[in-house]
């Protein structure tokens, strides 16, 4: 019985981020903000303040700070690049990398709201956020045919 | 935004060139000037190749692999990530500015470091592993393909620079895979370098062998009965019987059957299957898995290269050592219908005959 030729270069391991080495995929954060409008007030005082010891904090991120004047200000952050090659389909880790960026405005924070949400970018992966139980309030192995038990619609009420 | 700006701009952040460093973003050679008639040529993507990563990207690059105190200087990382193809560019666009320094000789050391790791590791792991499936087993763990996998986890993908090469008749294509594997050896010999040879290991154990790699897809067998009773021969115990151990439904369309197969008294293995001859191999199959795949225990490993001292250095010069017991030395697995034949294939290059023929074929 003859057995399928292993090509030694088409063989590969598949990602285990964290396993043992953790490798965050955030790569870069870019702060936009206006001179002049008042609603970059809290990002430009955030930016002179505080973003020198976030920036130190992560030595992993690139900062941009980016002066954008008439437009809101706002917090991009930069995850992992993909290369066209890899497939990522047979991992079971849960961080893949994706090359998405995510954006969030800033215009209605106060400064410790435009720190949360940096550190919210810090942390993330870059995926995209799934409800779990998406439409499926209740989740059940069995489906209820006859509705839910409610312990007041029997003959004899549980009594504590 | 001009329409000219706006293509520039996906194509910059497809490309993922860091404009915010640049003097003037679009370039000047970019926008269309009505000159006396001189042709304007300016590809985009040449343009991104030639522009070298900010000084930021790479250090974020070394603290995130937590390896800032190894890759202490931009220097440093911007060497292990230049493959040798980008002299040629950098040649014929900036003939006068120095050649920048490439990572072929670190590539080179770094890949025999991560070849020695990986193969002395899963000989200590699997010491009962036939040798072609260990030399797959080294490939799957740090081949080409995994260290480009481990270099795009690594964030390395925008910091590459190289230059795409065809097919000829001395050399194969140069692949964007091929390029980027190149960074994490170079990484690995930094490592071995500026600190040690055991924390070489250390580096190459986290990130190339704590990965997921499936081992019985490896192991093929033509006739696993065959090699099952050569096998109990060479270990000196008795011949293999197989015995049905549990069936059910045998006359109807979906009988199953539980067979083992014994040495003595001993069950070498199971399986089972819809016909009992189909159970039979499999049984056969999980016998030699349950050999081939004894793993030893984490806190029993030892390999080798642990002798080393510890220090920076030279290796054969005496100094601290850790204690070391050698591992089980695994019997070689039987060779059968083989004719003495290895049966290795080697990829073929195509011939100048063959080039041709290919370029008048898409000329045609």
């Amino acid at each position: 019985m003859a057995t399928k030729q292993i090509l030694r270069a088409q063989l590969r391991s598949y990602p285990a981020n964290g396993h043992s080495a953790y490798v965050p995929q955030v790569r870069k954060i870019v702060l936009e903000y206006c001179q002049n409008l008042p609603s970059s007030t809290n990002a430009r005082t955030f930016i002179l303040n505080d973003l020198q010891r976030v920036a130190w904090q992560n030595p992993h991120v690139e900062f941009v700070v980016k002066q954008r004047n008439g437009h809101e200000p706002i917090a991009r952050g930069f995850y992992g690049c993909v290369a066209s090659f890899c497939d990522t389909e047979h991992s079971s880790d849960l961080i893949v990398v994706n090359g998405r960026d995510k954006v969030i405005p800033l215009q209605e924070f106060e400064v410790n709201g435009v720190e949360k949400k940096v550190q919210l970018l810090l942390d993330s992966s870059g995926a995209k956020i799934k409800q779990l139980k998406r439409g499926r309030i209740v989740e059940s192995t069995t489906e209820a045919t006859r509705g839910i038990w409610s312990g007041l619609h029997v003959d004899t009420p549980f009594k504590i | 935004m001009g329409h000219v700006s706006k293509r520039l701009y996906s194509s910059a952040s497809k490309l993922a060139v860091s404009t915010s460093r640049l003097k003037q973003f679009p370039p000047k050679e970019a926008i269309l000037v009505p000159d006396s008639g001189k042709p304007n040529f300016f590809d985009p993507e040449l343009w991104a190749a030639l522009q070298p990563p900010p000084t930021s990207a790479l250090t974020a690059f070394a603290h995130r692999i937590g390896l800032a105190n190894v890759l202490s200087s931009a220097d440093v990382v911007r060497r292990a990530c230049t493959h040798k193809s980008f002299l040629n560019l950098h040649a014929k666009y900036y003939p006068s500015s120095p050649t920048p320094p490439t990572n072929a000789n670190l590539a080179t050391l770094g890949n025999s470091l991560m070849g020695l790791f990986a193969s002395e590791h899963l000989h200590a792991a699997y010491p009962h592993l036939p040798t072609r499936v260990l030399k797959a087993a080294v490939s799957a763990h740090v081949g080409p393909l995994t260290c480009a996998s481990v270099a795009q986890e690594m964030g390395a993908v925008p910091l590459l620079r190289w230059h795409r090469q065809p097919t000829t008749p001395m050399s194969p294509a140069l692949l964007h895979s091929d390029a980027l594997a190149s960074i994490p050896r170079a990484i690995t010999a930094l490592v071995y370098q500026e600190i040690s040879l055991q924390s070489a290991r250390k580096f190459v154990q986290s990130f190339f062998l704590s990965r997921q790699v499936d081992l019985r897809s490896m192991i093929r067998f033509r006739d696993p009965k065959r090699a099952l009773i050569e096998t109990v021969e060479k270990f000196g115990r008795e011949r293999p019987k197989s015995r049905l151990l549990k069936e059910t439904g045998r006359y109807s369309n979906s009988p199953v059957f539980v067979v083992g197969i014994f040495s003595g008294q001993d069950k070498l293995g199971e399986g089972f299957g819809s016909s009992l001859k189909m159970a039979e191999y499999r049984a056969a199959e999980d016998s030699l898995h349950r050999l081939y795949l004894t793993r030893t225990p984490d806190h029993l490993l030892q390999v080798p290269s642990s002798t080393f001292p510890f220090k920076q250095g030279n290796i054969y010069k005496t100094g601290l050592e850790v204690p070391y017991t050698p591992g089980v030395l695994g019997e070689a697995e039987i060779l059968y219908a083989s004719s003495g034949r290895s049966n290795i294939v080697a990829p073929k290059r195509p011939t100048l005959e063959e080039i041709e023929a290919r370029r008048e074929g898409l000329d045609v």
